[in-house]
């Protein structure tokens, strides 16, 4: 436990005047300081791999599908009940891809739950941030607004594989 | 607006009644909910005499967004990113709160590197916390330039957590278990940068208020809590530490490992609005301490785990996920149907503004029965009449200031 003290004014700090001339020095000292404001939209932020972006659906390598299977696991984690998938089957290998997957961009909140819950890697935190327009429907994504190429998205996904690579001594045999 | 005379018998602080011109007028004034001195969505109800307060009645719920019946609904992992919004200003910490209720439901060990990350982030967010009390605080007493400097090392502090967590606030990086994500060296010498920088920083804080006269005049002996009332009325934190009780529960019932740590509990001795900002200042600078501490145990347990492995809770690797039937099971299991064990549990943890405890139910199932949250700021609102009454109206700023509550915890 410590107590801490309560010290009385001094004399100087009781007659107003030496302490107003503390306070100028300190202004003045102020002035040569660095300056500290970031000017906002005229410097944009700089971003890494950690930022946490709007959520993207990944395009395959093949160009031209996504790699999502609407499993609906996103779905499922999205604690704003943001996303809304509908799925139907394909002629491909992979038998399913989605019909229409929406993210409500208003009720998005960011929390990355849908990119820890995939397990087709097909949504990843991109490190877009902005988020602006005229209406409110606009803002409800659709797939044409919300699929990038994979490169767009390797930094993240690369920091994700590092960052969920865990119980690396683990002795479960699956 | 009613305006009726009346004898007014004046208490103990009402000496200087009779020179007031206005004494006798009563006034009802509604302030808030919208006025900046209230920290928020608090609405005060008062009757003035003149400037003196003669009723105060804080009316709360206008941020209120039903948080305990929403984690209810949406099931306990999903229940993360609501903690964050509680107390907006510490959100890591309400994440660690509840977290560490469920881990205490479902018995679960945290690693060791997992909690020294955990009490780490603690500090930080403490520290971030006071500097938003000692700022809003000095500027509604008109210490604006307090509040530039103070908001200048929170964002530092911002800085370091958007570089950690990828988000500035509302960082949602505690699971069940432990923490998401590791923390890497060159996060490790930045923090450790700040840390060193924030010991004068502090020391600069004091030296623009501690001395000052208006900031002395404006808070000594006002808003004076005595021991007795501080306990009657259920304050935790440095409101109650100010009164002079040394409770702190980071010693009284330690957790993540608080007990290896070494720190002091600040303790005021009068428990006006004066005693509390010194204990908050004292407060930040033990919290450099421990977070410092906390690095240098990260650079012994560097490699480490962070996050426990119980496939019941927490979702395994990703890669294995691609490759193994079992783990993709697990995912989607832990996904969509996390249950903890039948039975209840309480956490409380020592939070920058007090108490900050969640009282979590299961009865087995995915769905929470109930999820109570013992926000330390609804006690400290509760306090506000007990000190205001009787006193000046402009004393009532530094009271509200000085108790230190964010709405987003008290409404919930």
């Amino acid at each position: 436990m410590v107590i801490v003290k309560r010290k009385d004014l001094s004399l100087a700090e009781r007659l107003w005047l030496p302490e107003i001339g503390r306070a100028l020095s300190m202004t003045l000292r102020a002035i040569f300081k660095p300056k500290v404001t970031r000017q906002y939209p005229e410097e944009p932020l700089p971003t890494t791999a950690v930022t946490r972006g709007q959520p993207r659906l990944r395009i395959l390598e093949d160009g031209e599908n996504l790699a999502c299977v609407s499993c609906g696991l996103c779905e499922a984690a999205c604690p704003a009940y943001a996303i809304t998938i509908d799925g139907h089957e394909t002629e491909r290998f992979i038998e399913r891809e989605p019909e229409a997957f929406e993210i409500d961009m208003l009720r998005c909140i960011l929390c990355g739950f849908c990119e820890e819950a995939c397990p087709k890697d097909a949504i990843f935190m991109s490190n877009e941030l902005e988020l602006a327009d005229f209406t409110r429907a606009a803002l409800v994504y659709d797939i044409d607004k919300l699929k990038r190429p994979t490169a767009a998205l390797t930094g993240r996904m690369d920091y994700f594989y590092k960052v969920t690579n865990r119980w690396r001594n683990s002795s479960s045999t699956s | 607006m009613a305006t009726k005379t009346f004898e007014y018998a004046p208490g103990p602080n009402l000496a200087a009644l009779n020179d007031d011109p206005l004494h006798g007028e009563i006034m009802q004034l509604s302030m808030g909910p919208q006025h900046p001195a209230t920290h928020g969505v608090l609405r005060l109800e008062v009757e003035l005499d003149g400037e003196t307060i003669r009723r105060l009645e804080p009316e709360v719920g206008f941020l209120h967004r039903g948080k305990e019946k929403t984690c209810e609904s949406l099931g306990w992992a999903k229940f993360f990113p609501h903690t964050d919004r509680l107390d907006y200003v510490q959100p890591l910490m309400n994440n660690i709160g509840y977290a560490l209720a469920l881990e205490k439901l479902a018995g679960i060990e945290v690693p060791q590197r997992g909690q020294e990350i955990r009490v780490l982030l603690m500090e930080i967010s403490r520290i971030a916390a006071h500097l938003i009390y000692l700022g809003t605080t000095a500027i509604d007493l008109g210490a604006v330039s307090m509040f530039f400097n103070t908001f200048k090392e929170r964002e530092k502090i911002y800085e370091i957590l958007d570089a950690y967590t990828g988000h500035r606030m509302n960082n949602t990086y505690v699971r069940i278990g432990g923490v998401f994500a590791d923390v890497d060296e060159e996060l490790e010498a930045h923090l450790r940068s700040f840390l060193e920088g924030f010991r004068g920083e502090v020391d600069t804080f004091e030296k623009f208020l501690t001395g000052n006269r208006i900031w002395y005049d404006r808070n000594r002996d006002v808003g004076t809590i005595t021991k007795d009332e501080a306990l009657a009325w259920a304050l935790t934190g440095p409101n109650l530490r100010g009164s002079g009780v040394e409770h702190d529960l980071r010693k009284a019932q330690p957790y993540s490992g608080y007990e290896d740590y070494e720190f002091e509990v600040p303790v005021g001795t009068v428990g006006d609005c004066y005693d509390r900002y010194l204990v908050r200042v004292e407060e930040m600078r033990q919290s450099t301490a421990i977070a410092l501490q906390a690095l240098e145990r990260l650079k012994a347990s560097r490699g480490g785990e962070v996050l426990a492995e119980d496939r019941r809770y927490v979702l395994p690797p990703k890669a294995k996920v691609h490759t193994s039937m079992e783990e993709l099971i697990f995912q989607f299991k832990i996904v969509t149907d996390l249950s903890l064990p039948r039975g209840e549990a309480y956490q409380g943890i020592e939070s920058s503004k007090g108490e900050l405890g969640f009282f979590v139910v299961s009865d087995g199932t995915s769905r929470p029965v109930r999820c109570h949250i013992r926000a330390p700021g609804l006690y400290n609102v509760q306090a506000i009449p007990l000190v205001a009454e009787g006193r000046l109206f402009s004393d009532m700023v530094a009271i509200i200031g000085s108790l230190d509550f964010v709405m987003g915890e008290v409404d919930r």
